[in-house]
C-alpha cells in the first residue's frame, strides 16, 4: 500500500486565528493526506520537534499576526538543528506580497496568501512530495482536423480524387447536428463537417466565417483528468464534462479565447484499437 | 368587492403571470438562501409576516432601544486602532479624534492580550504587531497622554487580562484627576468566545469566570459608567459561523455570564444594565439587519421573563458593530470600501450603538492612515449624507425584514435550546460543540467559494490578471527591542518592594475563591507591576488553559 503524504499544519506564535489552518487541515485530509494539527501557540522549536517526531513530509505554517518574518525563518533554523531541513516548509495567512521574496529567500518553499484555493494547495503538495503519483500524459497526437464544408459530396473529390486519400466512413452525429466524413491521413484524420440543420454549430461557423478549418482535435489518454486539470488552471473551456463524440469517442472543446483564436477539441477514443 | 378580495384576486393574477414567465425564463438559481441557509422567497407580502406592532424604546425593543434613536445622536463612530508603541498609537488616536471620531478603541498586541511581557520568550516577533504593546502603567500613561478620560469613552479589546488593563485605565484616570464614576468605556472581557473562536485565553474557564464576575462587582460599586463586558459574536462570525450561529452562540454566552454573576451573589439588575454586545456585519444585507432586530427581541425576553429583571435597562441589548474582516479580499482591495459601506449600512439599519468600519487594506496588513480615514469617512457619509438616520428603523414593516426577523428569532432559539440541553455555554465550549459547528460551516463556505457556488467579486469571478500592490503599513521591527529596553528600565526604577508586596497579596487572595481580586490588581499596577508579572501570579494559582 502506498504511504499517505503526512502534513504538519502549525500555528507559530501567539496568533489565535485558526480558521484558515483548520480549513486547510480538513481539505488536505479530504485529498487523502494525513494531517497533524499542532493547535495554537506553538514555538518554532515545538513545531520542528513535532515535525521530526511525526515524520511528516511537509510543514504548513499559518500566521495572521504579522510575525511571519520572525517566526517562519525560526522554524527553518530549528529544523536545521534537528537535521531535518529537508522537510519542505510552506506558509500562508495574512502575508503582504512584498514579504514573500524575503521568506522564499530564507528557505520557505512557497507562500499561499488569502484567496488561494485548497485544490491548488493540495496539488502543490502532491507535486512537491510525490510527483510520480499523478502525472498527466501529454496529448499524444493530432487526432483530427475538422474542416467545415457546405456540402460533403461537393468537397470530397479534392481529398479522395486529387490527393488520393481514403474515405473511411460517413457518420451523422445527431446531437451535434452534423454529418462527418472521416478521411484517413497517416496516424491522423481529416474530418469534413457538414451542418444537418440551421441550429448546428457548423451552420453558425459557416455563416460567420465561410468554409475552412473549424477545429483541431488532440488525442489524450484520460480526458476526464485532463479536462479537470485545464479547468483548475483557469483555462476557459466550452464543455466542463466530456461528452460523446463521433467514432466512439469522448470529446470536449476548449474555448478559442484560451488558444489565440483556435478552437481545440480534446478527445479520447475507446481503448479497442482494432 | 371588499379590499381583501381585491387583494387576493390580484395575488392570484400575479402568481399566474409568474408561472407563465418562469416557463420561458427560469430564475438565476434554485433555491435562493441567506448565509444561514434560510430560504428567501420570491416575494414577501402581508401574508408573510405577522404584524407585530412595536415601538422603539419599548419592550422587546425590536425596533431599537431608544425612543428617538439617531434623531437625537448618531451612533458612536469608534475605529479600532493600535500598533507599535504606546506613543505611536497615541498619535493615531489624536489624529482620529481630530478627524471627528467620537470614541477610542484600543487594539493590544498579542503578548499583552495573552498576559506576556514584551521580553518573554513567547513574545518574540509579536511585540506591537497587531496592536499596541502594554507592559506597565507607564505604557498606558503614554497611550492616553493628553486624552481627557472624562470626555472620551474608550473601548479596550482585552479579555483574559481585562482586569489588569482596566486597572491601568483607572490608574491613569486617577493621575489625570478624573473621578472613577466619570470614566466611560468598555472592556471586551468575554472569555468564552476566546475559547470558541479567538484564541487569546490564559486561564481555564472557572477562574476566568471568577475574574469576570469580580469585575462586574467592582465596577458596579466604583466605576458605574463602564461597560464591564462586551459579549462578542464578532469573532465567532469571523471564525466561520453563519449569522444565526453568531447571534445564538453570543446570546448563549451572555446567559452564561448572567448565570455566573447571579451565582456569585449579584442581583441581576445591579450588573445587567452594563452588559454590552458586539456583533459582526457581513454582506447579506437584510439578513444582517434581521439578525440585529431578532437578537434585541430575544435578549429582552430572556432578561425580563427568565431572569425577572425589573430595570428596563437590563432588558436592552446594546451593541457595537464591526464590519466583517473575513469578507475583505486581498485582491482588488479598493472593492473592500464598497463592501464595508454595505455592511455599515446594515449595522445602522439594525440600530447599532457604535460602529467600526474596516479599512480596505486589512486583508493585507494593518490599515494605513489613508485607509483608516476612508473607513471613518464611510460612516460619516452614511450619517450625514444618506438620510437613513433621519427616521427610526426605516426597514421596520418591510414584509421581508419582518418575516426574516421572525425566522431568525426562531432559528436562534433552536440553538439556544440545544445549548441548554448540553448544559449551558460553558459546558458546550468545554465539549467543543460550538467550535465544531463553526468549523463545519467555515469549511462549507470555502468549498462553495471554490466551486463558484458563492461568488466573491475579484476572488473567484471578475478577476484581474495583474494585481496592484497597495502601500501597506509597516511596523518597525526595531520596536520590539525598544519596548523591551523600556520595560527593563522601568523594572530598575520602580519600588521593587512595593511590587513584591502587591503581588504576594494578590497571590494570597487568589487562593480564596470568594475574594474580589480587583483591588489587589489595582494596587499592583499602581506600583508598575507588569501585565506579565500579574498574569504569572494568577497562572500559578489558576493554571493555564491549553485548548481542546
Amino acid at each position: 500500500m502506498v504511504r499517505k503524504i503526512r502534513v504538519l499544519v502549525a500555528k507559530p506564535g501567539l496568533d489565535g486565528h485558526d480558521r484558515g489552518a483548520l480549513i486547510i487541515a480538513q481539505a488536505l485530509r479530504d485529498h487523502g493526506m494525513e494531517v497533524i494539527y499542532t493547535g495554537l501557540r506553538q514555538s518554532p522549536a515545538q513545531i520542528a520537534q513535532a515535525a521530526v517526531q511525526e515524520d511528516v513530509d511537509v510543514i504548513g505554517l499559518s500566521s495572521l499576526s504579522g510575525a511571519h518574518r520572525t517566526l517562519f525563518p525560526k522554524v527553518l533554523e530549528e529544523l536545521k538543528h534537528r537535521d531535518a531541513i529537508d522537510i519542505p516548509v510552506i506558509g500562508g495567512g495574512v502575508i503582504p506580497s512584498e514579504d514573500i521574496p524575503y521568506l522564499i529567500d530564507q528557505g520557505i518553499r512557497k507562500i499561499f496568501t488569502s484567496g488561494s484555493s485548497t485544490e491548488v494547495l493540495a496539488d502543490y503538495i502532491q507535486e512537491l512530495i510525490d510527483p510520480k503519483t499523478k502525472p498527466i500524459e501529454k496529448p499524444k497526437k493530432i487526432a483530427h482536423i475538422g474542416i467545415a464544408v457546405e456540402n460533403i459530396d461537393n468537397s470530397l473529390s479534392f481529398y479522395t480524387d486529387a490527393l488520393g486519400l481514403e474515405l473511411e466512413a460517413v457518420e451523422q452525429v445527431e446531437t451535434e447536428g452534423v454529418k462527418v466524413a472521416f478521411i484517413n491521413l497517416g496516424e491522423s484524420r481529416l474530418e469534413l463537417l457538414e451542418p444537418l440543420n440551421d441550429t448546428s454549430p457548423i451552420r453558425r461557423f459557416l455563416d460567420k466565417k465561410g468554409e475552412g478549418i473549424h477545429h483541431i482535435a488532440l488525442e489524450v489518454d484520460d480526458i476526464k483528468t485532463r479536462l479537470e486539470q485545464l479547468i483548475k488552471q483557469g483555462v476557459k473551456v466550452i464543455n466542463e464534462k466530456p461528452k460523446p463524440g463521433a467514432n466512439n469517442s469522448q470529446i470536449a472543446f476548449i474555448h478559442p479565447k484560451a488558444a489565440s483564436g483556435v478552437l481545440f477539441e480534446i478527445c479520447q477514443h475507446e481503448k479497442s484499437d482494432n | 368587492m371588499s379590499e381583501n378580495k381585491l387583494h387576493s384576486s390580484e395575488k392570484v393574477q400575479y402568481e399566474t403571470s409568474v408561472s407563465k414567465i418562469l416557463k420561458r425564463f427560469p430564475e438565476r438559481q434554485q433555491p435562493f438562501t441567506t448565509s444561514s441557509d434560510i430560504e428567501v422567497k420570491r416575494l414577501y407580502d402581508a401574508d408573510s409576516a405577522e404584524s407585530k406592532s412595536s415601538y422603539p424604546g419599548q419592550y422587546p425593543y425590536t425596533r431599537g432601544i431608544q425612543p428617538t434613536m439617531y434623531r437625537s445622536r448618531f451612533w458612536t463612530m469608534r475605529q479600532y486602532a493600535g500598533f507599535g508603541s504606546a506613543a505611536e498609537t497615541n498619535k493615531r488616536f489624536r489624529y482620529l479624534l481630530e478627524q471627528g471620531q467620537t470614541g477610542l478603541s484600543v487594539a493590544f498586541d498579542l503578548p499583552t492580550q495573552i498576559g506576556y511581557d514584551s521580553d518573554d520568550i513567547m513574545s518574540e516577533g509579536e511585540v506591537g504587531k497587531v496592536g499596541v504593546a502594554i507592559d506597565t502603567l507607564k505604557d498606558m500613561e503614554r497611550l492616553l497622554d493628553q486624552i481627557p478620560l472624562d470626555k472620551v469613552s474608550t473601548s479596550m479589546t482585552i479579555n483574559a487580562p481585562a482586569s489588569v488593563l482596566l486597572c491601568m485605565y483607572i490608574a491613569v484616570g486617577e493621575k489625570q484627576g478624573v473621578p472613577l464614576e466619570k470614566l466611560t468605556g468598555t472592556i471586551q472581557n468575554d472569555i468564552l468566545k476566546e475559547y470558541i473562536a479567538r484564541g487569546t485565553y490564559i486561564f481555564p474557564p472557572k477562574p476566568s469566570m471568577r475574574l469576570i464576575t469580580n469585575i462586574f462587582e467592582y465596577c458596579q460599586k466604583f466605576v458605574p459608567k463602564f461597560n464591564t463586558i462586551s459579549i462578542s459574536g464578532y469573532h465567532i462570525r469571523e471564525a466561520g459561523s453563519n449569522a444565526v450561529q453568531e447571534a445564538a452562540f453570543t446570546i448563549a454566552n451572555g446567559i452564561a455570564y448572567v448565570d455566573a454573576a447571579i451565582e456569585s451573589g449579584l442581583d441581576v439588575d445591579s450588573f445587567a444594565p452594563r452588559l454590552a454586545f458586539f456583533f459582526n456585519a457581513h454582506n447579506n444585507f437584510f439578513e444582517e439587519v434581521a439578525k440585529f432586530r431578532a437578537s434585541r427581541r430575544i435578549w429582552a425576553k430572556i432578561m425580563k421573563e427568565h431572569y425577572q429583571a425589573k430595570d428596563p435597562k437590563s432588558w436592552k441589548l446594546r451593541f457595537h458593530t464591526q464590519t466583517g474582516g473575513s469578507t475583505l479580499t486581498a485582491q482588488q482591495p479598493d472593492n473592500n470600501i464598497v463592501r464595508v459601506t454595505l455592511q455599515a449600512l446594515a449595522a445602522v439599519m439594525g440600530g447599532t450603538q457604535s460602529l467600526h468600519t474596516n479599512s480596505r487594506d486589512e486583508a493585507l496588513s494593518l490599515p494605513t492612515e489613508d485607509s483608516a480615514r476612508i473607513a471613518l469617512r464611510t460612516q460619516q457619509i452614511i450619517a450625514h449624507e444618506s438620510g437613513v438616520a433621519d427616521t427610526i428603523d426605516p426597514l421596520g414593516g418591510s414584509y421581508y425584514v419582518e418575516a426574516l426577523t421572525d425566522e431568525m428569532e426562531e432559528k436562534i432559539n433552536e440553538y439556544l435550546e440545544q445549548i441548554k440541553e448540553i448544559g449551558g455555554a460553558v459546558q458546550a465550549v468545554e465539549e467543543g460543540y460550538m467550535q465544531r459547528e463553526i468549523h463545519q460551516n467555515a469549511y462549507e463556505i470555502q468549498k462553495r467559494i471554490e466551486k463558484e457556488e458563492e461568488i466573491i467579486v475579484g476572488l473567484n469571478k471578475f478577476k484581474l490578471d495583474e494585481e496592484v500592490n497597495p502601500d501597506l503599513l509597516k511596523v518597525d521591527e526595531a520596536l520590539e527591542k525598544a519596548q523591551i529596553e523600556s520595560l527593563q528600565s522601568i523594572r530598575k526604577e520602580r519600588d521593587q518592594k512595593a511590587v513584591d508586596k502587591a503581588l504576594s497579596a494578590l497571590k494570597e487572595n487568589a487562593k480564596t475563591p470568594d475574594a474580589n481580586l480587583i483591588p489587589n490588581i489595582l494596587d499592583a499596577v499602581r506600583v508598575y507591576a507588569s501585565v506579565g508579572e500579574i498574569c504569572n501570579v494568577l497562572r500559578e494559582e489558576f493554571g493555564e488553559y491549553t485548548g481542546l
